[in-house]
């Protein structure tokens, strides 16, 4: 049982529900989701966002389109589909679940500390 | 010196440094196999490689040419195939199954199995023995020259023989080459080692050159010491 193994599984779980919100927030362009994901170091390696949005945009979550640049090439901008919000309210009722469910258990250890 | 070379990553132009190049090009590879078989192929490479050209441009910061010092952070900071496996979703892990499965686990490694090329890094005179050598697994190339030597000497067989070789074998000259000759499986964390052991050797010929320049045979001396080091240890294991 390897903590980082653990770790990353968490992480994994919770890096959608962020890009997805993210997104839902408004259009945005993928160096600015690395960014804004970057403080929050829950991506370590950008490489992780990029087969990630491609799925997401291919399950009908997520939809984009070409915008011109002023400093190079045109870029991607995504926005989130309707059933991209959807699919955010459930992960987010599911998340608030989790996070209760997660204080009630550490509660005793927390408070012994 | 270093030859330079114009290329076109993601839409920007960018010149870039002969070995950083090579360096690049492999790495691009590897995630080109590795997305090869995934539905949105095209669109995820693309994007990584429109990705790679930002972060160019941020390291770059003003300066005109990437080098390769440049190349591997910017790989650093996108990760390698083998580590967005770690960081995907499920769902990954099972399409990286199926991969796997299809193409027999060697999508990240785009080349395995020894090759047979000429070395001209340890040359004596067309690098062919040296090749051998290293194709066989022998230590020192100084055994296999003295048999071609003695060939010489028992005929003329010898010196035709090494003159078809020379002819036929092609010249190990990227570092991918170099990697196939000595049979290691080329991927991206390797091939960064083996540029980087040769921008080491040369600092250390140029070391050399300068301070004795006389004596030219202490050079590729050194440089054997430093290559077969790493061989030497797999036979001692």
């Amino acid at each position: 049982m390897k903590l980082e193994n653990t770790m990353a599984q968490m992480r994994k779980g919770v890096l959608e529900l962020c890009i997805i919100s993210i997104i839902a927030e408004g259009e945005i362009y993928p160096s600015e989701i690395i960014k804004k994901l970057r403080s929050s170091e829950l991506i370590v390696k950008e490489g992780t966002l990029y087969p990630l949005l491609t799925r997401l945009k291919n399950a009908g979550l997520l939809d984009y389109t070409w915008k011109e640049s002023t400093q190079g090439p045109p870029r991607k901008y995504y926005q989130a589909t309707s059933q991209g919000r959807s699919f955010l309210q459930g992960l987010m009722s599911t998340w608030e679940q989790l996070q209760h469910a997660v204080n009630q258990s550490t509660k005793n250890l927390t408070n012994n500390e | 010196m270093n030859k330079v070379l114009n290329i076109n990553l993601g839409g920007y132009p960018f010149t870039i440094d002969d070995d950083g190049f090579e360096h690049l090009e492999n790495y691009l590879d590897t995630i080109h196999s590795h997305f090869k078989k995934s539905d949105g192929y095209e669109e995820i490479t693309s994007d990584i490689e429109a990705r790679m050209a930002e972060l160019f441009q941020e390291q770059l910061n003003g300066r005109s040419i990437v080098t390769i010092r440049i190349v591997e952070t910017c790989i650093g900071i996108m990760g390698t195939p083998e580590e967005f496996g770690a960081e995907g979703l499920e769902e990954e892990d099972t399409f990286y199954e199926k991969t796997q499965a299809h193409s027999s686990g060697k999508q990240t490694n785009y080349q395995t199995g020894k090759k047979l090329f000429r070395d001209p890094d340890d040359s004596t005179v067309g690098g062919v023995c040296s090749g051998i050598a290293a194709y066989f697994g022998i230590e020192d190339p100084l055994w296999v020259r003295l048999l071609f030597v003695l060939g010489f000497f028992s005929g003329t067989i010898g010196l035709w023989a090494y003159i078809i070789l020379w002819a036929i074998i092609p010249e190990a000259k990227s570092a991918g080459d170099r990697l196939a000759m000595k049979g290691e499986t080329i991927n991206v964390s390797n091939i960064g080692k083996i540029i980087e052991d040769e921008i080491d050797v040369f600092a250390d010929k140029l070391d050399e050159i300068g301070s004795e320049l006389g004596s030219k045979k202490k050079a590729p001396k050194k440089r054997r010491m430093v290559e077969e080091a790493p061989l030497r240890r797999g036979f001692l294991l």
